[in-house]
């Protein structure tokens, strides 16, 4: 609120200089993420998500995990990793151009270092979102409509466009607004890979010209287009409304691949779980290998207690917040509080280090409020408090759309029976809407830990003195040239982000 | 009455704690921080605590925090922020006669509200055996026409360009000014992007054949892990250009004390012990800076680059003209 204020002020000359020379070039490029991302992470996500849920084939219960995983590997890391590849001077780019002996200008060559790259990158890291989503939803959508489509005479290609494509869209959607937002709130990638987007502008105007009003002006329109995309969407899903009847939770019979189609269905997994994962894992692992007995310390120990410490409180207080309001949301049925739980969304979409400022400014007032009124000198600014505030602010979004997907499958009839039942609230909470959400409990809790863990801008701002995380000791090394080492803390986030997926992906099997 | 006594003791101890200890928030992210830091405690028995992140979210911290504020001192790496933290008024003059003796004129605020510690001089590297030594000596060549395609530069949303730029301007004019970087942004072999590292190892696999880069950034990439750093930066050498009417350009590191410090006499002492020969030389040694402590010997990887006449026009200038840089990089379609 306090950054969307920022846009109703007058004209300066700082913004008309923007105005005339970089802000199309903003809009353009992050429009050009967005729709991008959308559309990669969609088609990576959502196929294979169909793919492992309706056919076994070879290794796909290994891909029921792995297509998770590029999730757990910081972004920065991916983007750093990818240029030292296939970027005009790196390894592979080389290797095959003295294997075809031949210059860079001879051949068509895909710099990875660009837009696009960037669109790629971000994408082969951000479509577990909609994967996972997508998934869960898939899996709790009963068999029956797949059956009664059989039974309609539809192949299972007529199957897949014209039925489940158009049920499952509210969870796509879901899932690719979150890639989507972060994609656009990134700044690591798109400064180091050239590319000019509101948020590198955001920097540029605050840090370079010092006017963070202009700054704040540029973050109040990126929430805008973010939040014209997410009204856009709900007022065209809302003309067409799949409800689920609620009927039937029976487990899908798995169809049975073979063949090309067996081949295909491998490839199509295999490929995002090597691009997003394998590949990146294997040169950490390399360099992790190199240097691990020079990085890890009893600081390092201590950091590594820390950051896990500080990741599950956050994680448990989003996850519990974000069930209140959208259970709050379900049961009045009021308008305006969805609005409020759509503002709350828009959060993701700010870089950290905005959403920072605007936190600073709000507990510099509450401390100011505190020592005048109880004459007690207490500082939250710079206390773990204010900290764990922010990552409420930014992740929330996350939470929010896990459960929305969850709660959209659960018909509101339900909430009726009971009532006519007499059944209590509380007891109709913990009897019928507690079981058949635990997944998107779970889901929301395990993506929002490692969120946090990986989180970087908001927590260097906001943090109390002589307090680091695995991210911070990560982007030190790597902003002091030692990527090698940088691997190190990296690797430990990637582990941490590893085993939460495991149980995860074990507890969405058994159900 | 017991209540008394232990409530008393509590607020002695506290400020007990407060007054042997000093709030630090810093923009150096270098593991010889942290060790200079132990050095300093040891030393006087002062705690130092750190929070460490970008010089411009620092002070809009200490602003917002206002006289509530525990921050007593401030460390940027680069003039602009130095210029900008005392713009916005979170600094405070201070007198302190070790500083005022050793830190050079041009290497401070002429209010005594910050210091200079250390040095670095943004250069020009090229591949060894290379044409470019013999045709550049200034600042200015690099927008002469006969290096189109051949020039390495990161973005100008860097710091360093934009420091780069603002001494263009103060030794020219900003109508030069825009000229020099159009002329620049011409002779591009690349879109702007990576940071300096990614330039010089763009050069030694011959993309393009002029890099722009920081000292340090060369130092840090010999004997790096990461051996395609380690080998590109043997197949370059560094050239130390100057502006026609001065030096070479140096950007600094420095600090100043926070308007509201609580711990002021703390906070002179420590940035007193930044600027002591011990410290200067642990900069200069481990980090690859000039320190700015006349006498104090640099890094043998450092010497061997070999010497240079500093440009000597003020920091201040520097941040001063920031925010025009910024505009002419964006007139100047410099990524």
């Amino acid at each position: 609120m306090i950054i969307l204020s920022h846009i109703f002020l007058g004209s300066s000359e700082n913004w008309e200089h923007l105005k005339e020379t970089v802000l199309f070039d903003y809009v353009f490029n992050s429009l050009y993420i967005m729709v991008g991302v959308a559309f990669l992470t969609s088609i990576i996500g959502f196929s294979t998500a169909y793919v492992t849920t309706i056919f076994s084939f070879t290794f796909s219960n290994f891909f029921h995990y792995a297509l998770i995983l590029p999730f757990a590997i910081p972004t920065y890391i991916v983007a750093y990793i990818y240029g030292g590849m296939f970027d005009i001077t790196g390894t592979v780019t080389t290797f095959v151009l003295n294997l075809l002996d031949k210059n860079l200008s001879e051949v068509v060559f895909f710099d990875i270092m660009s837009i696009e790259g960037a669109i790629v990158v971000m994408s082969l890291v951000l479509y577990p979102y909609v994967y996972l989503i997508s998934k869960t939803y898939l899996k709790a959508e009963s068999a029956s409509i797949i059956d009664a489509s059989k039974t309609l005479g539809l192949t299972q290609w007529q199957i897949f466009y014209k039925v489940i494509i158009p049920i499952s869209r509210p969870a796509i959607v879901a899932g690719v607004i979150l890639a989507v937002m972060e994609a656009v709130s990134d700044f690591g990638v798109m400064d180091y890979y050239g590319v000019a987007t509101f948020v590198t502008g955001i920097f540029r105007t605050w840090f370079g010209m010092g006017s963070i009003e202009d700054a704040a002006r540029l973050a109040s329109i990126l929430m805008i287009f973010i939040f014209l995309l997410i009204f856009i969407e709900k007022l065209q899903r809302s003309n067409k409304k799949y409800k689920s009847s609620g009927k039937d939770f029976k487990p899908i019979a798995k169809i049975e691949l073979k063949g090309l189609k067996n081949v295909l269905a491998f490839l199509l997994c295999f490929t995002p779980f090597f691009l997003g994962f394998l590949l990146p894992f294997t040169q950490m692992s390399y360099w992790f290998v190199l240097s691990y007995k020079e990085v890890i310390d009893e600081d390092f120990i201590q950091i590594l207690i820390q950051t896990v410490l500080i990741a599950s409180f956050s994680a448990f207080l989003i996850t519990a917040l974000a069930f209140i309001f959208v259970y709050n949301v379900r049961l009045s049925k009021n308008k305006s509080s969805d609005m409020l739980t759509q503002i709350v969304k828009l959060g993701y979409s700010i870089p950290g280090a905005v959403i920072a400022v605007g936190i600073l400014s709000f507990f510099a007032l509450l401390d100011h409020y505190i020592f005048n009124f109880f004459n007690l000198n207490i500082l939250i600014s710079g206390s773990i408090i204010a900290l764990i505030f922010g990552y409420s602010v930014r992740f929330l979004a996350i939470s929010l759309n896990y459960y929305e997907s969850g709660f959209s499958k659960i018909p509101s009839s339900y909430d009726d029976a009971c009532k006519t039942m007499n059944i209590s609230q509380s007891k109709t909470l913990r009897k019928v809407i507690l079981p058949l959400i635990k997944n998107s409990l779970l889901a929301s809790f395990i993506i929002v830990f490692i969120e946090v863990i990986k989180e970087l801008p908001l927590t260097m701002v906001l943090r109390p003195f002589n307090y680091d995380t695995l991210a911070i000791l990560s982007h030190e090394y790597v902003n002091q040239s030692q990527i090698v080492q940088s691997s190190v803390p990296a690797m430990f986030i990637v582990g941490l982000g590893v085993v939460s997926v495991l149980i995860l992906a074990r507890n969405m099997i058994k159900d | 009455m017991l209540k008394k006594i232990t409530l008393g003791t509590l607020l002695l101890a506290l400020s007990l704690f407060a007054a042997s200890e000093v709030n630090v928030y810093s923009h150096r992210h270098y593991d010889t921080d942290k060790e200079l830091f132990k050095m300093f405690e040891e030393k006087t028995g002062i705690k130092v605590n750190v929070v460490k992140a970008d010089a411009s979210a620092l002070i809009k911290r200490i602003q917002t925090e206002g006289k509530n504020s525990p921050a007593d001192v401030l460390i940027t790496v680069d003039a602009g922020g130095l210029f900008q933290a005392k713009d916005e008024g979170i600094l405070q003059a201070i007198e302190s006669e070790y500083l005022n003796t050793n830190i050079p004129e041009n290497l401070k605020d002429k209010d005594n509200q910050w210091f200079a510690l250390t040095k670095r001089a943004r250069v020009v590297l090229h591949k060894i055996g290379s044409s470019v030594p013999d045709e550049l000596t200034h600042y200015e060549d690099l927008a002469d026409p006969k290096f189109k395609g051949k020039i390495m530069v990161r973005s100008s949303n860097n710091i360093y360009n934009q420091s780069l730029l603002a001494a263009v301007i103060a030794h020219h004019g900003e109508e030069y000014a825009l000229k020099w970087a159009k002329g620049v942004v011409a002779n591009m072999a690349n879109a702007p992007k990576g940071n300096d590292r990614y330039q010089v190892t763009a050069i030694a696999n011959g993309i393009g054949e002029i890099a722009i880069a920081n000292t340090y950034y060369v130092g840090q990439m010999v004997d790096n892990k990461d051996v395609s750093q380690a080998q590109a930066v043997k197949e370059v050498k560094i050239i130390f250009p100057t502006f026609k009417n001065g030096g070479t350009h140096i950007n600094v590191s420095g600090a100043g004390v926070a308007k509201y410090s609580p711990n002021k006499e703390n906070a002179i002492k420590f940035i007193e012990f930044l600027a002591s020969s011990d410290a200067q030389e642990i900069f200069a040694q481990a980090n690859f800076e000039y320190p700015v402590l006349k006498g104090v010997k640099t890094s043998e990887i450092v010497k061997s680059w070999g010497t240079f006449e500093d440009d000597t026009i003020s920091m201040n200038l520097l941040g001063e003209n920031n925010k025009k840089a910024v505009k002419i990089f964006d007139l100047a379609n410099w990524k």
